[in-house]
C-alpha cells in the first residue's frame, strides 16, 4: 500500500503543477456524488488546498459554493478524507458566506469518539464562532481543554487564544481548566496552556507576576513552556521594574539547561537587556560561544545572529567569540558566514579590518543581494569607527557596485559611498576617481545621474579637478538624454567653482548646443549665457542651490499660479508648502461640488492627486485658500491672505463628529475655518457653528460667524468664525475653548429623509491657540552663513532654555522647526545619528516681509533626558525678535 | 442463530441494497431534529438545543440506507435550505401543528423553497408534527392551511404525526422508502 501511495503522490505532484482553478472548481461536484468516493474527493480537496496556498483567490460565490459542497462530506466515515475536509472548511470559512452552517455538525464532532475529529472541529469552530454562539458551545471547549489527548487539548488551547480576541469575557472564565492543562504530560499542551493563561491575565500585571513566580518554582518540564516563561520574565523585568531577583535568577539558571532551545532563549534574553551586569552577559555569551561550534546550522545561525545584534550595543562582550566567528567565515552556510563577518567587523579593531574586508570580498559572489546589503551597512558603520581605513572601504564598496546586482543593492552601495564621503572628507578624491571609472560602464541611469551630481558638486574642490572632465564629457558623447543633461550641469559646475577651467567649460558647453535632446540644449544655452554675462551670483544660485521644497508641492503651487492667471505679482517659492502631503482632506473645492473629496475618500485622492483634472481642487496652499475666501462676501474686504496654518485636529479621527481647523491670517483679521464631518449616517446636522471663547477677550473683537446650513452624513463642509485684531497692539496670542453647536435631525430609515423635528445639541472640541508661528512665513536664503555674519550682533536676541523630556537631538530639531514654522537652511535639519549636540539654522520672514534668521545651538544635558537650547535670533526689529522668542514661552 | 441472521442479511443487502437521501426543513422548533432522533434511534429526547447549521445522520432500515440532512429552521438558515435539497429523493417539510400563529409564515417559507427551479419535481412530504397535543390541527386542515392542493408538478403527501409518541412514524417511513433508489454499484 505504501508503495502504491507513493506512486500516486508523484503523479499528483505532476498534476498540480499546471493546475487550473476553473477546472478544479468544476471538480467540486465529486462531493455531491452518491456514494462518496473518498480517494477522488481527497484529490480534489488537495487541489483546492494547493491552489489556496499558491495564492489563487476565490470569489465569495466560488468559495461559498465549494464550502457548502464540502459540507456534504460530513456523511463520510473515511478518516483521511474527513481530515482533508476539515482543512478545506477551515481555509474557506473566512471567505465563504454563512460558514455558521457547520457549527452544529462541528459541535457534534467535538464529542466524537475519534480524536482527530475533535481536534479538527475545534480548530474550525474558533474561526466561525462569534460571541453570540460561543456561550452555547462553551462547555465543549472547557471539556476539550482538560482532555488527555494532546492534539485535542492543544487545539482547544490554541483556538482559545484566537477566541480571546473575539469574546475575551467568555474565554477568561476558563482559567481553571487552562491551569489544569498546564500539568498535562505533553510538552506542547503545557506550552499552549501557559501561553493562553498569560494572555488571559495580560492586563493584570500582578496576576502575571504571581503566575510566573509560581511556575518558576514548579519547574515546568516542557522546553517550549520554559522558553515562553523566559519571555514572560523578560517582560516583567522590563515593564515593572521589579526588585525581585527571582526572575533574573530563573533566566540565568536556564542558561545551564540541557535543552539547546531553552539555553538559547535565556542567552538571547540576557543579551537584549538594557541593564545587565558583566557577569550575566559573560555567561550568556559563553552559551552562545558553545553554539557557534555546534554541528547544527540552526544553532550556529541563531548564536551568530544574536551576537551580531549584541555587537551593536556592547561590542566588547562579543570579543571572546572572535576566534570562533573567524572559523565561521568559511562556513558552508553563507548566511552564517555573512553574519559572522559583519559581527567581526563591528567588534573588530583597526589592525584586522583590512584582512576581514579581503575575506568578505572572497565569498561575495556566493551570497545574495539581501545579505550584500547587510555587508554594505556594516561597512558604512565601520567607516565611522575607523576613518583611516576609508581607502579600503571605498574600494570594497566600489567592487560591489561593479559586480552584478540589483538596483536596490547598487543604490544602497552608492548611498554608503556618499555617507563615507560626507563623513570622511579625505576619502573624497579616491571615491570620485572610482565612481568616474564606474559610470563608464553603468547600467543604471538613476545611479549615473546621482554620481554626475556628486562629481559636479565635489570634483571642482579637489586638488586636480581637470582629471574628471574627461569622464563627464564622455557621458555627453555616449549616453542617453537624461544622463547627458546631468553631465552638462556637472560640467557647468566645474566652470563655476573652479575658475581656471572656465574657458574650457565654455568650449565644451558650446559643443552641446547641437544636441538632439531639448533639455540638454536648454541647459547648455542657459549656462553659456550666464557665463558670458559673467552673472556668477545667479549662476551659483541656479547650479548650487537645491530647491528647498518638495518637488510635488512646487509643481502644484506652480500649476495653481498659472491657473489663477494673475501674474501681477511674481511667484513666491516661500508660499510652497514644505509639508509632504499626507492623507489629509483638501477642504477647499470648486463651487459646484465643493466637497467632492471627503476625508474618508481622501486617501484615494492622494494616490491620484490629479484625477479630478482641476489643479485647484487639490491645492492646500494659500493661493487657493485666498481665492476661495475672498469669494465669501463677509471676508472680501479683509485684503490679501497672508498666511494659512496647517490643519489642526480638534477631535479624534474616530469620533461622531470630526472637526479640524485652519487659521487664515489677514492684515487685521483672522478667519478660523472649521472643517466638520458628520460620521453618523442616521443623523443630519443643521445650523452647525463653532462657539469660540477666547482666554483673553481684550486682544480681539468678534466679527462674524458663518454656519453650515445642513450637514448630511459623510460630506465634510466648512463653517467660519472671523475675529478682528489691531496689529499696532501686537498679535493676539491667546487660546480658545471651542464648542460645536448644531441641531440634530434623525434620518428616517424608511424614507432616508431627515425628520421634521430636531433637537439642539453641542459637542466639546479641543482647545486651540493662536501662536507666533501663525504670523511667520518661511523664507529661503542662498547662503545662510554669510547672511548671518552680515547682520551685526546689535540686532540679535539670545535666549537659553531647556526642552524638557526631549531625549534626542533629532527630536529637538523637529520640535524647534515645528514651533517656529520656518525654513531650514544649510541642510542643518540633518542630524548625525547619536549626536550629542547640533546647530540648526532657520530662516523666515514676518507678515510684513522682514527677514528673520535663527540659529539654535543645542546639546543633550548630562542626564540625556532634556535638551538645552541656545536660541539666537537676528532681524532688523527688536520687537520681532521678542515676538519670535515668545513662541517658546 | 444470530450468525446465520447476519449472513442472511449480508446476502440480502447484496441484492436489495437501496439508498435514499432526505432533507428535513421547516421553521425552528417544529421538531426536525427530534424526528431524526426518533427515526434513527427510536428514542424521544425531551429538549434538543436549536440546530445551528445542520446535522447529518445515516440510518439503515432493513436494506435501505437513509441519509438525513437536518437543517436549522432559524430565519438565517432558510436561505441555505435549497443547497441541501438539491438532488435529494424527497424533501420532508416539518410543521408544528399546534403553533397557529406561525402557519402563515410556514406556508410562505414552503412556497419560497419549492418554487426554486433546481428543486422542481422532487417529491414533498409534509408532516404535521406534535399531534399528541390537544390543540393540534388535523391532516385535512393542514392541507388547506398550506395550500398543498395547488402545488403542481411533483408528488405531495401530508401526514399528521407525533415524534414524541411515535404515531404514524411507520407510515411516514414507508412512504419515504417507496421513493428510494437502487444503488448503482
Amino acid at each position: 500500500m505504501g508503495k502504491f501511495g507513493k506512486k500516486d503522490d508523484d503523479e499528483s505532484e505532476f498534476l498540480f503543477e499546471n493546475l487550473d482553478k476553473g477546472q478544479v472548481v468544476q471538480e467540486k461536484r465529486a462531493f455531491n456524488e452518491s456514494p462518496i468516493h473518498p480517494r477522488k474527493c481527497s484529490l480534489v480537496i488537495s487541489q483546492f488546498l494547493y491552489l489556496l496556498s499558491r495564492g489563487d483567490t476565490f470569489t465569495k460565490k466560488e468559495a461559498t459554493d465549494i464550502f457548502f459542497a464540502a459540507t456534504k462530506l460530513f456523511q463520510s466515515k473515511d478518516i483521511p478524507l474527513r481530515r482533508l475536509m476539515y482543512l478545506l472548511l477551515k481555509e474557506l470559512s473566512s471567505i465563504s458566506d454563512d460558514a455558521i452552517i457547520v457549527i452544529s455538525s462541528l459541535t457534534k464532532d467535538m464529542t466524537h469518539k475519534i480524536e482527530l475529529y475533535r481536534a479538527n472541529a475545534i480548530r474550525i469552530l474558533c474561526k466561525i464562532t462569534d460571541s453570540s454562539i460561543l456561550p452555547q458551545i462553551e462547555r465543549y471547549f472547557k471539556q476539550s481543554i482538560v482532555e488527555k489527548d494532546p492534539h485535542v487539548s492543544s487545539a482547544a488551547l490554541v483556538s482559545s487564544i484566537h477566541l480571546l480576541k473575539v469574546s475575551p469575557e467568555i474565554v477568561k472564565r476558563w482559567g481553571n481548566e487552562v491551569q489544569e492543562a498546564i500539568s498535562n504530560k505533553s510538552n506542547m499542551v503545557q506550552y499552549h496552556a501557559l501561553a493562553l493563561l498569560h494572555r488571559i491575565k495580560q492586563h493584570d500585571r500582578l496576576a502575571v507576576i504571581k503566575l510566573v513566580s509560581n511556575l518558576i518554582k514548579n519547574s515546568l518540564r516542557s522546553p517550549y513552556a520554559q522558553s515562553y516563561l523566559i519571555r514572560c520574565c523578560v517582560e516583567i523585568i522590563e515593564e515593572s521594574n521589579t526588585e525581585d531577583r527571582i526572575f533574573r535568577e530563573y533566566i540565568e539558571s536556564c542558561l545551564r539547561s540541557k535543552n539547546d532551545m531553552v539555553a538559547y532563549e535565556a542567552a538571547r534574553s540576557i543579551c537584549s537587556f538594557k541593564n545587565v551586569s558583566a557577569k550575566e552577559i559573560n555567561s550568556a555569551v559563553g552559551v552562545l560561544q558553545n553554539f557557534l561550534n555546534s554541528t547544527k546550522p540552526t544553532l550556529r545561525f541563531a548564536a551568530v545572529r544574536t551576537l551580531n545584534k549584541l555587537a551593536q550595543t556592547n561590542p566588547t562582550a562579543v570579543v571572546p567569540c572572535n576566534l570562533d566567528m573567524e572559523n565561521l567565515i568559511t562556513d558552508s552556510n553563507r548566511s552564517i558566514a555573512t553574519l559572522a563577518i559583519t559581527t567581526l567587523l563591528k567588534v573588530g579593531n583597526e589592525s584586522n579590518v583590512e584582512r576581514l574586508i579581503k575575506q568578505i570580498a572572497n565569498f561575495l559572489g556566493d551570497i545574495n543581494d539581501e545579505f550584500k546589503i547587510v555587508v554594505v551597512d556594516a561597512i558604512t558603520s565601520l567607516s565611522q569607527k575607523f576613518p583611516k581605513k576609508h581607502k579600503h572601504l571605498i574600494i570594497f564598496l566600489n567592487k560591489i557596485l561593479r559586480d552584478e546586482g540589483s538596483l536596490q543593492l547598487k543604490q544602497a552601495t552608492l548611498d554608503a559611498i556618499l555617507t563615507v564621503v560626507n563623513n570622511i572628507p579625505e576619502s573624497k578624491e579616491i571615491a570620485l576617481t572610482e565612481l568616474c571609472d564606474y559610470i563608464e560602464d553603468c547600467d543604471f541611469q538613476d545611479l549615473t545621474v546621482q554620481i554626475l551630481h556628486l562629481i559636479g558638486q565635489e570634483g571642482p574642490l579637489t586638488s586636480s579637478p581637470a582629471q574628471y572632465m574627461r569622464y563627464i564629457y564622455n557621458r555627453v558623447l555616449l549616453d542617453s538624454g537624461i544622463i547627458r543633461a546631468a553631465a552638462v550641469t556637472s560640467i557647468a559646475k566645474f566652470g563655476l567653482l573652479y575658475e581656471p577651467m572656465r574657458d574650457k567649460v565654455i568650449i565644451l558647453l558650446q559643443r552641446c548646443l547641437l544636441d538632439e535632446d531639448d533639455e540638454v540644449r536648454d541647459r547648455a544655452i542657459l549656462y553659456l549665457r550666464l557665463f558670458k554675462e559673467d552673472d556668477i551670483h545667479y549662476l551659483s544660485k541656479i547650479l548650487m542651490d537645491d530647491v528647498p521644497v518638495p518637488t510635488v508641492n512646487m509643481q502644484k503651487s506652480l500649476e495653481v499660479y498659472l491657473h489663477n492667471g494673475d501674474f501681477s505679482e511674481p511667484f513666491d517659492i516661500a508660499t510652497v508648502s514644505t509639508v509632504v502631503e499626507t492623507a489629509q482632506s483638501p477642504m477647499i473645492g470648486d463651487g459646484k461640488s465643493p466637497f467632492a473629496t471627503g476625508s474618508k475618500k481622501s486617501e484615494s485622492n492622494v494616490t491620484s492627486p490629479k484625477a479630478s483634472g482641476s489643479a485647484a481642487n487639490d491645492q492646500e496652499g494659500p493661493e487657493s485658500y485666498g481665492t476661495k475666501l475672498s469669494a465669501i462676501p463677509q471676508f472680501s474686504g479683509y485684503g490679501k491672505l497672508l498666511k494659512s496654518s496647517e490643519f489642526i485636529e480638534l477631535t479624534e479621527t474616530e469620533t461622531e463628529y470630526v472637526v479640524n481647523c485652519v487659521k487664515h491670517v489677514f492684515k487685521e483679521h483672522i478667519v478660523f475655518q472649521f472643517n466638520v464631518t458628520n460620521t453618523l449616517n442616521e443623523q443630519q446636522l443643521d445650523n452647525v457653528s463653532v462657539k469660540m471663547v477666547p482666554s483673553d477677550p481684550k486682544l480681539l473683537k468678534y466679527e462674524c460667524s458663518i454656519p453650515i446650513d445642513a450637514l448630511p452624513y459623510g460630506e465634510p463642509q466648512p463653517c467660519y468664525v472671523a475675529i478682528r485684531y489691531n496689529p499696532a497692539n501686537g498679535y493676539p496670542l491667546c487660546s480658545f475653548s471651542n464648542t460645536l453647536k448644531f441641531k440634530v435631525r434623525e434620518i428616517d430609515p424608511s424614507t432616508n429623509q431627515p425628520e421634521e423635528q430636531g433637537y439642539d445639541d453641542q459637542y466639546s472640541l479641543e482647545r486651540m491657540e493662536i501662536v507666533p508661528k501663525d504670523f511667520l512665513n518661511r523664507a529661503y536664503v542662498g547662503n545662510f552663513v554669510e547672511e548671518w555674519k552680515a547682520i551685526s550682533e546689535d540686532n540679535q536676541l539670545v535666549q537659553t532654555f531647556s526642552l524638557v523630556g526631549v531625549k534626542t537631538i533629532d527630536e529637538a530639531v523637529k520640535q524647534i522647526v515645528k514651533t517656529l514654522g520656518m525654513a531650514t537652511a544649510e541642510k542643518s535639519e540633518v542630524v548625525q545619528p547619536k549626536a550629542m549636540k547640533h546647530i540648526l539654522y532657520l530662516s523666515g520672514k514676518s507678515l510684513s516681509n522682514q527677514l528673520i534668521y535663527v540659529r539654535a545651538r543645542m546639546k543633550l544635558d548630562q542626564s540625556q533626558t532634556n535638551t538645552d537650547v541656545e536660541l539666537t535670533i537676528k532681524s532688523d526689529s527688536e520687537e520681532l525678535n521678542e515676538f519670535v522668542i515668545s513662541a517658546f514661552n | 442463530m444470530k450468525f446465520f441472521d447476519s449472513i442472511l442479511n449480508f446476502f440480502k443487502s447484496l441484492f436489495w441494497k437501496q439508498e435514499m437521501e432526505l432533507t428535513l426543513v421547516g421553521l425552528q422548533g417544529s421538531g426536525k431534529t427530534t424526528l431524526v432522533n426518533v427515526i434513527s434511534s427510536g428514542a424521544f429526547i425531551e429538549d434538543t438545543i436549536p440546530t445551528i447549521g445542520f446535522n447529518m445522520k445515516k440510518v439503515t432500515k432493513g436494506n435501505v440506507t437513509i441519509k438525513l440532512w437536518d437543517i436549522g429552521g432559524q430565519p438565517r438558515f432558510r436561505g441555505m435550505w435549497e443547497r441541501y435539497c438539491r438532488g435529494v429523493n424527497a424533501i420532508v417539510y416539518v410543521v408544528d401543528s399546534v403553533d397557529r400563529d406561525k402557519f402563515e409564515q410556514s406556508k410562505q417559507a414552503l412556497q419560497d423553497l419549492i418554487n426554486k427551479p433546481p428543486l422542481a419535481k422532487i417529491p414533498l412530504l409534509v408532516v404535521a408534527n406534535k399531534n399528541d397535543l390537544p390543540q393540534s390541527v388535523g391532516v385535512e386542515e393542514m392541507i388547506e392551511i398550506l395550500d398543498l392542493k395547488n402545488i403542481v408538478g411533483r408528488e405531495v403527501c401530508c401526514y399528521s404525526i407525533s415524534a414524541k409518541n411515535s404515531v404514524n412514524i411507520d407510515i411516514t417511513l414507508d412512504w419515504l422508502i417507496k421513493h428510494s433508489s437502487t444503488v448503482k454499484n
